[in-house]
């Protein structure tokens, strides 16, 4: 009998222990994204509420030059491969139908208004279905040691004739730099064309899908603006010679060489690459940049800011306790004061959660100009479009005006007239 | 049904014919019949559009006069470039010398690259700031040259890399050829005392043009869906000079997520493919019984 006792007992003890383990069992969340500063660093921060609340953080990387395809594939094969994945404005209406509805996280209420526009990442029922993971927009960065803050130029011709001095003294080998080849048309040819009162499509700065097709989905490449736009980079290449000549096929990266190495005075880059020109394992001009509002052309006389954000999303197919727990993770993550003020600090991108701005501003002058410049100016240009024919038509758009560029000036015209029906028709497929 | 020895071939075959089916003709057929419906990836309807895929790019101007001729273009420059410079190689390794297996495995190093690191690295070669290529004309009193963003240049690089890429490929081959090759013809010739370049013209030539062949007509083949290196290089730039018909297909279906379309692309890719090599592959044969 006491045989059977002891057995019972050990029965009795095996089942506690197998319920204590079941209840301690490892709870993991799935990260999908793409290898980058300001990633990483909201990655840290998932890390840091795991630690705490026993959630181990899986991070699994995937290339840039895969991840809208890959992460596309993944969603409509409703697998869950993922439980966040890196979420981005260009691909906000593209992905909406198959993204969890954010708005109970309750954090989002600090999140920044006009990037969270449901144009943008609004479902059909009108649902956000993002939590930002900070803002990523760029800036006109100069070299603080060869330009005055007042000398900063503020059209497109004085950065030519102001390129063309600090050339001419030997100071730098080129003006500027910036990537132009396709998926960096921001870095060189939006800017321009935006400071010079243009656009992709018309009308001009309009992003309301609704409108944008009662205009017939038109291209812009008939218009002055854009020859204009075309016609100065032509001639800042082959008749100034302020910018490489190579230029048109640069990436991000290649453009961010040479001027971390110090061969242009200036050039425009998302912000969030300021920790890395001022990190002087990273860059010869370390401490000597800082940065400006856009040089406007001829055709648009006030300012503007350029505005976006890449947030977090959570695939609508996994299962609801990991959506629970994902939002658990993201609303803490927009609370992180720590957390998002060393986001900032190491990357120059302004943190999701705007309640912590001014007291960064406070401490930090390039902050500051962030909030003057950008994000707390009325004149805003959002950086993409929002609808699933975007990257057609922003292939359609750059393969025009790189080739434009790269033939002779008196093609010019003729080539965005040629460009300009493939630029509608992409938008329309 | 089947005896004992079939039986046992089968089991052998199987395992491998199972793959084949898993992982070429199922996706294969997935594709086929992608293509005739309405399949945005990132919304697949499933609608049937019938033709209206194929249609759409067998129009396509930009598929017929730039995409086709640089594939073509690409094809036969790549292919006799390697051809040529393998061939080179190998009768050059095909003669004893000191150290020549340190520079034989030397030689098969590009094959050992990935396409694309190879990729990465010649476009930093050909970078008009950094890249060494500049370094060296300007170094010479030249002027660097903006290797990118011209259509030939850029085209030339292109195929320069494959080329690279695929020598130590012909080598090997032809090499092998080479060390096959009777002895007796040659020793006659030696004994004639005919040159060097007769001996290649009527005697190595001739002898070889089987291996040849085949190299060429497996090469052809690749070459015409060669996708890493200029997708790395430029992206089919500027604008879509350099665009071959892998990437066509590839923008349609993953860059605007329209998998019908990017599907048919590929059909009439793989039809074109199947055409050549049928042509090739009948040249092989009268080249072999001739």
């Amino acid at each position: 009998m006491q045989g059977l006792a002891r057995w019972a007992l050990a029965a009795a003890a095996l089942v506690a222990a197998s319920g204590s383990v079941a209840a301690q069992e490892v709870k993991e969340l799935r990260i999908g994204y793409q290898p980058n500063p300001i990633q990483e660093l909201s990655i840290a921060m998932f890390e840091a509420w795991g630690a705490k609340n026993g959630v181990k953080i899986v991070k699994v990387p995937n290339s840039y030059g895969v991840y809208v395809e890959k992460m596309t594939a993944s969603l409509t094969s409703n697998s869950d491969q993922y439980d966040v994945i890196w979420h981005n404005d260009d691909w906000g209406q593209t992905w909406a139908h198959l993204l969890e509805p954010m708005d109970d996280v309750e954090a989002n209420k600090f999140a920044s208004k006009w990037s969270m526009d449901k144009i943008v990442f609004g479902n059909d029922k009108g649902q956000n279905t993002v939590v930002p993971m900070g803002q990523t927009f760029s800036v006109f960065f100069y070299r603080s040691d060869l330009v005055k803050p007042e000398e900063v130029p503020k059209t497109l011709d004085e950065l030519v004739t102001m390129s063309k001095k600090l050339q001419a003294e030997g100071k730098v080998k080129f003006g500027y730099v910036g990537g132009a080849s396709m998926n960096n048309s921001w870095f060189t040819w939006f800017w321009s064309m935006w400071g010079n009162n243009c656009d992709v499509l018309m009308p001009f700065y309009e992003r309301d899908n609704k409108k944008l097709a009662a205009a017939g989905w038109k291209s812009s490449m008939n218009e002055p603006c854009m020859q204009k736009t075309v016609e100065y980079w032509w001639d800042a290449i082959n008749t100034h010679k302020i910018v490489p000549r190579g230029m048109p096929a640069y990436d991000r990266n290649e453009a961010n060489a040479v001027f971390t190495a110090g061969d242009a005075a200036f050039t425009v880059a998302d912000t969030l690459w300021w920790g890395n020109f001022n990190d002087p394992a990273k860059s010869k001009v370390a401490g000597k940049v800082a940065a400006a509002r856009f040089p406007l052309g001829p055709d648009r006389q006030k300012p503007f800011g350029w505005d976006d954000i890449w947030g977090w999303a959570i695939p609508k197919s996994i299962p609801e306790e990991r959506k629970k727990l994902a939002k658990q993770m993201l609303n803490a993550m927009m609370l992180d004061k720590e957390g998002q003020i060393k986001m900032f600090k190491a990357t120059g991108a302004p943190p999701p959660n705007t309640s912590f701005w001014p007291e960064i501003a406070e401490q930090e002058p390039f902050m500051k100009l962030l909030k003057e410049a950008v994000l707390d100016s009325p004149d805003k240009v959002r950086g993409a479009y929002y609808f699933p024919q975007w990257p057609a038509v922003h292939k359609a758009f750059n393969d025009t005006v790189t080739k434009a560029v790269t033939g002779k000036r008196e093609d010019i015209a003729k080539v965005l007239a040629e460009g300009a029906p493939l630029v509608s028709k992409a938008a329309q497929q | 049904m089947f005896g004992e020895q079939q039986r046992f071939v089968l089991l052998l075959i199987a395992p491998a014919a199972l793959l084949m089916l898993l992982f070429q003709v199922v996706p294969i057929v997935i594709g086929a019949n992608a293509s005739f419906r309405d399949w945005a990836l990132y919304n697949p309807k499933k609608i049937w559009v019938g033709l209206a895929h194929y249609h759409s790019v067998i129009t396509d101007p930009a598929f017929l006069y730039v995409v086709l001729p640089n594939t073509f273009l690409f094809m036969i420059l790549s292919v006799l470039g390697a051809l040529v410079t393998g061939l080179a190689l190998a009768l050059l390794l095909n003669r004893p010398f000191p150290g020549q297996k340190i520079v034989q495995t030397i030689l098969l190093v590009p094959l050992m690259v990935a396409p694309v690191i190879a990729a990465i690295m010649i476009r930093w070669i050909f970078n008009d700031q950094f890249g060494i290529v500049n370094v060296v004309l300007e170094a010479l009193g030249f002027d660097g040259q903006p290797w990118l963003v011209q259509r030939w240049s850029a085209f030339a690089i292109i195929v320069l890399t494959d080329i690279w890429l695929w020598t130590p490929w012909f080598t090997l081959l032809l090499l092998a050829g080479l060390q096959s090759l009777p002895k007796e013809p040659f020793e006659a010739a030696a004994i004639d005392g005919t040159s060097t370049w007769r001996v290649f013209r009527y005697l190595t030539l001739p002898m070889l043009r089987p291996v040849i062949v085949v190299c060429v007509v497996i090469r052809a083949i690749d070459a015409f869906r060669t996708f890493d290196i200029v997708w790395t290089l430029t992206g089919g730039g500027p604008g879509r000079s350099t665009e071959l018909f892998s990437l066509y297909a590839y923008v349609l279906a993953f860059l605007n997520l329209d998998l019908g379309r990017g599907s048919a692309a590929a059909i009439i890719g793989g039809l074109i493919i199947l055409v050549l090599g049928v042509v090739m592959y009948r040249l092989v044969d009268r080249i072999a019984k001739a």
